[in-house]
């Protein structure tokens, strides 16, 4: 036998013996190496840009850590920090709220269930753009239809989106309304799940309904409430789109009273062209969202009742 | 006592349809505004106090959007450009997210959990923390402002492939060792056995996706600023940049982008509430 048809038969024989393990390498392939160049990579590369002052048409030079010294003392960076804390802890908890509150009334053997889920699904699988534009149109100062109902109450107009005041609040109940739904269905499974013997044993042993809920209803579903909250914070925290669309020269808000801290990467990045300060803000955010993660990963060793 | 429970328990129900019914309300009316105020002439569009439903019907918000004269939107293509997207993602990751969910349910290779763990993990990664390099990468590799700058970064998805991988995990173990009998390769058991079973999840995984992108905006947004390449979303939202408080026609540009994926959704709809049971979340 020849070298090379020892080695042949070499490779053949390992390979018979690790077939399975080279088909399922073979299959997780396409996935992970897109997680290789499209996440791993490019977070790795945003820390290495965000020490530069590349201007994507000039050649990058490297600036240490100046964009990170100007991140401190930009009071716009300050100021998009603050309105994604209003727009995300604002946001979802008074969305998981009512969430939770409609998903106990559609549990109570309703009639027409499907309609009432599509109804409340609707908003969650309609594109933000459109959104944007038909609240923009009820959010309208002099002939938007919110102030017409306020002014037959009695009350006065108020100028939504262009008070600095009351714009961001304006884009805080587009997204609530938005991904309500979604919250809904999620909370309904959970407690259609509930199995109706331990109700009914609250019941007899005379517990108010206040009780039945933080007692009972609660920590039973609590899986579903951190899910719920973790994927709101994160999605929340990103807002892009309806701030971005319901200005319509997406100029970050009157003041810049709805400058996310996404819509400022975008803003620095693909209207400023500057890269450096924009893969310093992406770095920001990225650290934020690890730190949410990481305090509910806490939060839930404490809170929740059972393991998903 | 009897009779105190029974009230009680109308009471509750009364309030229930109440509160979910206020809530319907909520949800549905923006799409009725919007729907009737594309159809109105500017007259009753802003006429007080407003109008529920057009009285005259205005189909001239519609046409205009299209004729040369009027705002000269090639919507067809937009259309198409959304569609052709939406498509070969979802297909792309049904195919890729139903391998890689097999592999890490069900065959055996070292590393194979921490490889899941981490590569799930990865969905926390937000969008806007990659978006300046890989628009950098894209710019390199020439495919900024074309289709597949798109597509490929999107042809997979952990979030996709941890949904296949819970179904996969409840799927039954004889099945399997029938098919190691008949001495199938893994592509071939996927091919004749995993995937005749597993089509409603792929259709749900399918139109999930396809929901998604159709939908997508900011990504679509940095890479296809032309009018010819961009997307509807993209190609509504420069619209309204341009005519911005003309209400009539924005709404009718607004319908259009809406209308293909909740009808969809509508003859769909058990499966979007079922792909909620699929993600395991449940109390």
């Amino acid at each position: 036998m020849s070298k090379f048809q020892r080695v042949f038969s070499g490779v053949r024989t390992w390979v018979a013996r690790h077939r399975e393990q080279l088909w399922a390498y073979l299959f997780i392939a396409p996935g992970i190496l897109t997680f290789l160049v499209f996440n791993l990579f490019s977070t790795l590369a945003s820390v290495g840009i965000s020490f530069t002052d590349w201007r994507l048409l000039k050649p990058p030079n490297f600036v240490g850590l100046a964009n990170y010294q100007r991140l401190f003392a930009d009071p716009v960076f300050s100021k998009a920090l603050v309105n994604t804390g209003i727009y995300t802890f604002v946001g979802v908890p008074v969305g998981v709220f009512l969430a939770l509150l409609l998903a106990m009334a559609l549990n109570q053997q309703i009639k027409g269930i499907t309609f009432f889920r599509v109804a409340y699904y609707m908003p969650v699988i309609s594109a933000s753009v459109a959104i944007a534009m038909v609240w923009m149109w009820i959010f309208s100062r002099d002939y938007g239809i919110l102030n017409y109902l306020i002014r037959s109450l009695g009350g006065t107009s108020v100028d939504w989106l262009n008070n600095t005041k009351t714009v961001l609040l304006a884009a805080t109940i587009v997204s609530i309304w938005k991904d309500l739904g979604f919250k809904v269905i999620i909370f309904l499974a959970a407690l259609q799940d509930i199995p109706e013997d331990l109700m009914d044993a609250a019941k007899i042993d005379g517990a108010r309904w206040w009780q039945q809920f933080t007692r009972v209803v609660v920590p039973l579903i609590s899986p579903a409430i951190l899910y719920v909250t973790i994927t709101g914070f994160i999605g929340a925290v990103q807002g892009f789109d309806i701030v971005y669309n319901m200005r319509f020269d997406h100029d970050g808000g009157p003041a810049r009273a709805t400058t996310t801290l996404a819509f400022y990467i975008w803003e620095m990045g693909f209207s400023n062209l500057r890269m450096g300060y924009a893969a310093t803000l992406a770095i920001a955010l990225f650290l934020i969202i690890l730190l949410i993660t990481f305090i509910q990963w806490r939060l839930r060793k404490r809170f929740v009742y059972a393991e998903v | 006592m009897n009779s105190i429970y029974k009230h009680r328990k109308i009471i509750k129900k009364v309030l229930a349809y109440l509160l979910i019914s206020i809530g319907a309300v909520i949800m549905l009316f923006p799409f009725l505004w919007m729907v009737s105020t594309s159809l109105k002439p500017n007259a009753e569009i802003f006429a007080l106090p407003p109008k529920l439903l057009p009285e005259t019907i205005q189909w001239e918000n519609y046409t205009d959007l299209w004729s040369e004269e009027g705002r000269n939107i090639d919507f067809f293509r937009l259309g198409w450009n959304t569609f052709k997207i939406a498509f070969t993602v979802s297909l792309g990751q049904v195919v890729t997210s139903s391998l890689a969910g097999y592999a890490f349910a069900k065959m055996r290779f070292p590393g194979r959990d921490k490889i899941f763990f981490v590569y799930f993990a990865s969905i926390i990664v937000p969008a806007g923390v990659v978006i300046v390099p890989n628009f950098i990468l894209m710019r390199y590799l020439g495919l900024v402002g074309k289709h597949i700058g798109i597509i490929l970064p999107a042809l997979t998805s952990a979030y996709a492939t941890f949904l296949m991988r819970q179904f996969f995990l409840a799927f039954p173990p004889e099945l399997e060792d029938a098919s190691k009998i008949d001495g199938c390769n893994p592509l071939q058991f996927y091919w004749y056995v995993l995937l005749p079973n597993a089509k409603p999840i792929l259709a749900t995984q399918f139109l999930l996706t396809f929901q998604w992108a159709w939908n997508d905006f900011l990504w679509p947004l940095i890479m296809l600023r032309k009018e010819e390449v961009r997307t509807l979303q993209v190609g509504l939202s420069y619209l309204s940049q341009q005519y911005f408080t003309d209400w009539g026609p924005l709404m009718a540009a607004s319908v259009i982008t809406l209308i293909p994926i909740v009808i969809l959704f509508l003859l769909t709809q058990r499966f979007f509430i079922r792909s909620i049971r699929l993600s395991g979340i449940k109390g």
